[in-house]
């Protein structure tokens, strides 16, 4: 046996100094970790640890011209079931089964299943949700989300639009103003375990949600109701495909209504509004007859506007000054356009006519003749300048370009027929807007719905602007535009759109769709109110309409039977001596 | 001189007790608050870590109360033939051995399992202690340090060849004794700066401990850092007084398996700063009374064993919370009675008797030596 020595002892000293020196280092360590850099880790751990849900913001409500509201929320519940926390299962299967119509075999396997929470049903009505929750039994959970709910079913459906299972929306001014009417979400944070368990104990953190705004349209529900009933009626009565008709403020582009019927139904926007039975067709025919149902026709959708367009032709031309009202014109049946015999609607021909006369008879030669005597440059220059090459920007999403000729590809013939409203398209609105233009004095104005954004309270209110652009012709011209087109309205082919007590401007146009062997025709009519200060612009389109198929027959009679109505009610007044007395 | 041995000429060391009391009920503690997340994700049971720590740790003081009655002379004597045993247990690991988590490292005894390479640690230090003893030459020489760690290749080589970890300790042990026991100083330096070579050249020869340097440099980087990350984690979001005891967000299966290796994380996020450093000065006080215990012990066996006890106590406190906040890069170390563990436990506290057994001996009168 050895004898430990004095170097033992020191040796074990200097292992044990040692071992303390390092400890020392390790707690200095620790204080770097846990002093300095425990911010660093404390939050990196915290993102590790919670779990966020969504909570949903109310979305903001869409509200016509007098406030009355177009687009609600409407409660509704989701039920589920936490497993873990279910005491009273056999109780719990009895209340849900009960309370949601679902058999008890089905919510038994919900309930039974081993999961963190099973959802048993979504868009629970709120009474039903109620009282699930009213029967307070532990593990059920109902939660409260907002629905959109549309109070007039049909009305403004194509404007409108609705939305989607997360209550985005799918069409119409749902989409366009999504930004404004989601809002923010909320946030409830939750720490989980690492399997993403919540751990009850530490509870919750909410961030509140902000509303969406709500939206103000110029539309207003009373007229359009009334636009509605009337579309619907010459579309029973003409059998025809369907019926658009727009009313517009032409002096700021405000729309008070935007009317496509058939309409559909926008708390049931996935059912056909044929009637027709879905249960054959494939997913994708289905898609298809829903999507085509959706389309808003007015922007949409191009046609040939015919004779109303012989209005753009006849500004152009009194702005460049190739034509007065005195001129005289005479009209053969036909005008010859290099060897080409493009006919009037009057075969027989309107013999000899001036300007005025021209226009009110609808004379294709005339219009031809004016078109010639602008040529292709100036003719393209002012279909530019007017804005028809571009899009209105109205507030609405998909809207239709232009279809025109190229200007290089554009000869005398292409000419003579778009001076009358033929071989181009353009969009119902774009007509409406341009038309609107150049009665309001040469202030090329943005049609649109959305006036304001403002909270629910009405406290706070932030007016929308639309772009305008001011002298795209001048205020003389624009004054004989106005005139001319009401003596068509007193005198002309637009004589069934007058009203008594009202002077009316207008015109009216048939066209043929293409293929024209198919002799479908579209029958429009487009007027405006008071003649000398327009207040109001409508244009009715029928397409497809059987029988009588001349615009100024069936579609002339539809405005003047909105403008009796329509324009007492925006307080427009009665002239004291009607222009038609005056004239004859 | 026999009957020297057999007399009981001190008092035992109460404040190691206390210590080492205090030491068991804390880890049992933090580890039933670091386990019972894992304990009711697996097996249903909230405690079932717990329970069979506290059945290990109940062995283990029967064990320690035995050894501190037992003098260690004989334990000494019997040294060989437990070098022996040790060496058998780890050849059997190797053909028979139970595999858990991987890892092929303990033998199944009924209901029971059993860890030989933490019965080994054990093993070494009575056998170099029974080895210096008996060397008759001088303990100075380079040809004794080297003589002397071979006789440790078998076990280190065995051991080493499943659990790179504990024969590390076991390296460290025997470089340790052998410091303790030769009086110069100057080989020992270069020995160290061998040991850093021998390091770079090992390191370097596989690519996949360069990857975990890398790891080690920037944990966040690397998917294999996951455990480190989730470590400083926790030990960063305790702050100066923790989340609280039991409050750990990081046990809830974020750090795996915190009941072991990473438990010192959970320690450092639930009793914060403050109580990080407290355990960290109580292995402190533990390593100064096996010190005291080994400076005063009456020979050098007593200094040899308590020498030992106190390096394999230290190296074990120093890597395992170095690796915790990725001080170093990582390996699985424990942290003496606080990580999960049964055998570590038995033997950790059957070391600490052997500590009481010498600590009862030590000579009270000078006088009475010569």
């Amino acid at each position: 046996m050895k004898k430990n020595m004095t170097y033992h002892k020191k040796k074990v000293w200097v292992v044990f100094l040692l071992c303390i020196l390092m400890l020392f280092g390790l707690v200095g360590r620790l204080v770097w970790l846990m002093g300095f850099r425990s911010d660093h880790y404390y939050e990196k751990a915290e993102d590790l640890h919670e779990r966020e849900r969504d909570i949903k913001a109310a979305r903001g409500r869409i509200l016509d011209a007098n406030g009355k509201v177009l687009a609600d929320n409407k409660t509704v519940c989701t039920v589920s079931v936490i497993h873990s926390q279910v005491k009273e299962p056999e109780k719990v299967i009895r209340l849900l089964s009960s309370e949601l119509g679902i058999s008890e075999g089905e919510i038994r396997k919900k309930v039974e299943k081993v999961s963190s929470i099973e959802r048993i049903r979504t868009n629970v009505e709120k009474e039903t949700g109620d009282a699930i929750r009213k029967a307070g039994l532990e593990g059920v959970k109902v939660d409260e989300d907002h629905k959109r709910y549309y109070p007039y079913d049909t009305l403004a459906s194509t404007v409108l639009g609705f939305t989607g299972g997360d209550n985005q929306g799918i069409i119409g001014l749902e989409v366009e103003y999504e930004e404004v009417l989601r809002g923010t979400p909320g946030k409830i944070l939750t720490t989980t375990d690492a399997r993403g368990v919540e751990i009850d104990e530490i509870g919750e953190s909410r961030v509140e949600p902000v509303n969406g705004g709500d939206l103000r349209l110029s539309l207003d529900i009373s007229i359009q109701e009334f636009v509605q009933q009337a579309a619907l009626k010459v579309m029973e009565e003409k059998q025809a495909e369907r019926v658009s008709i727009l009313l517009m403020n032409p002096q700021n582009g405000e729309i008070y209504a935007c009317v496509n019927v058939p309409e559909f139904d926008l708390n049931h926007p996935f059912e056909l509004n044929t009637g027709e039975d879905v249960s054959s067709m494939n997913t994708q025919k289905v898609q298809e007859l829903l999507n085509r149902m959706w389309r808003n026709p007015c922007l949409n959708d191009t046609y040939e506007p015919g004779s109303t367009f012989k209005i753009i032709t006849m500004a152009a031309g009194l702005q460049e000054g190739v034509v007065s009202l005195e001129d005289r014109f005479y009209c053969p049946g036909y005008k010859l356009v290099d060897d080409r015999r493009i006919h009037c609607a009057n075969r027989r021909g309107h013999g000899s006519q001036n300007f005025v006369e021209g226009a009110q008879n609808s004379c294709n030669p005339v219009f031809i003749e004016v078109g010639l005597r602008l040529g292709v440059e100036k003719y393209y220059e002012y279909f530019r300048r007017f804005g028809l090459m571009e899009k209105t920007g109205i507030d609405l999403p998909g809207e239709a370009g232009t279809i025109m000729h190229k200007m290089e590809n554009m000869g005398n013939v292409e000419l003579a027929t778009v001076s009358f409203g033929q071989s181009f398209q353009i969009t119902p609105v774009q007509l409406a807007a341009t038309v609107s233009s150049l009665i309001n004095g040469g202030k090329r104005i943005t049609p649109h719905f959305g006036v304001a954004v403002q909270s629910e309270d009405g406290k706070y209110i932030k007016e929308l602007k639309y772009p305008s652009r001011s002298g795209i012709i001048s205020q003389d011209v624009s004054e004989k535009v106005r005139g001319i087109l009401e003596t068509v309205v007193s005198q002309g082919s637009g004589r069934n759109a007058s009203v008594p007590g009202y002077s009316i401007g207008g015109k009216t146009a048939t066209s043929q769709t293409l293929p024209r062997s198919a002799n479908r025709y579209i029958s429009s009519f487009l007027g405006f109110a008071p003649a000398e200060d327009p207040k109001v612009l409508a244009l009715c389109v029928i397409h497809d309409p059987k029988g009588i198929y001349y615009g100024g027959t069936i579609a002339a009679p539809v405005v003047r039977s909105i403008f009796e109505n329509v324009l007492p009610y925006l307080g427009i007044k009665k002239t004291a001596v009607p222009i038609q007395e005056g004239d004859s | 001189m026999q009957k020297e041995i057999q007399e009981r000429t001190g008092k035992m060391d109460v404040l190691l007790l206390v210590l080492v009391l205090f030491l068991t009920v804390f880890g049992l503690v933090i580890l039933y608050s670091a386990s019972s997340y894992n304990g009711r994700v697996r097996f249903h049971d909230p405690a079932y870590y717990f329970k069979k720590q506290l059945f290990a740790t109940a062995l283990g003081l029967g064990v320690m109360y035995a050894a501190s009655r037992i003098d260690y002379h004989v334990l000494v004597s019997w040294a060989p033939a437990v070098y022996l045993l040790s060496i058998l247990m780890s050849v059997a690991v190797l053909l028979v051995g139970k595999e858990i988590n991987g890892s092929k490292r303990w033998l199944a005894l009924g209901p029971f399992s059993f860890q030989p390479s933490e019965f080994s640690k054990l093993a070494v230090i009575l056998f170099l202690a029974w080895q210096i003893d008996r060397s008759r030459k001088k303990t100075s020489g380079f040809w004794f340090m080297c003589r002397t760690m071979a006789t440790l290749l078998p076990i280190v080589g065995l051991v080493g060849s499943n659990n790179l970890s504990t024969a590390i300790i076991i390296l460290g042990i025997g470089v340790i004794l052998i410091f303790v026991s030769s009086p110069g100083y100057v080989q020992f330096i270069g020995m160290g700066a061998a040991g850093i070579g021998f390091v770079a050249v090992f390191l370097a020869a596989e690519s996949y401990r360069l990857e975990r340097l890398a790891i080690w440099r920037n944990p966040e980087k690397y998917e294999k850092g996951f455990q480190t990350i989730q470590g400083l984690y926790a030990i960063g979001s305790g702050g100066l007084f923790g989340r609280g005891l039991g409050s750990s967000l990081q046990k809830l299966g974020f750090v795996p398996e915190a009941q072991n290796d990473m438990i010192y994380s959970i320690i450092c996020e639930e009793l914060g700063l403050a109580g990080a450093t407290v355990l960290i000065f109580v292995f402190a006080l533990l390593l100064w009374r096996l010190s005291v215990i080994s400076m005063h012990s009456r020979d050098l066996q007593g200094t040899l064993i308590c020498a030992g006890i106190m390096g394999h106590m230290a190296i074990q406190v120093i890597l395992n919370i170095s690796v915790v906040t990725n001080t170093i890069p990582n390996t699985g170390i424990t942290l003496p009675f606080v990580s999960y563990g049964g055998t570590s436990v038995m033997f950790l506290l059957a070391e600490m008797g052997l500590a009481l057994s010498v600590s009862c001996h030590r000579k009270i009168k000078p006088a009475y030596d010569k």
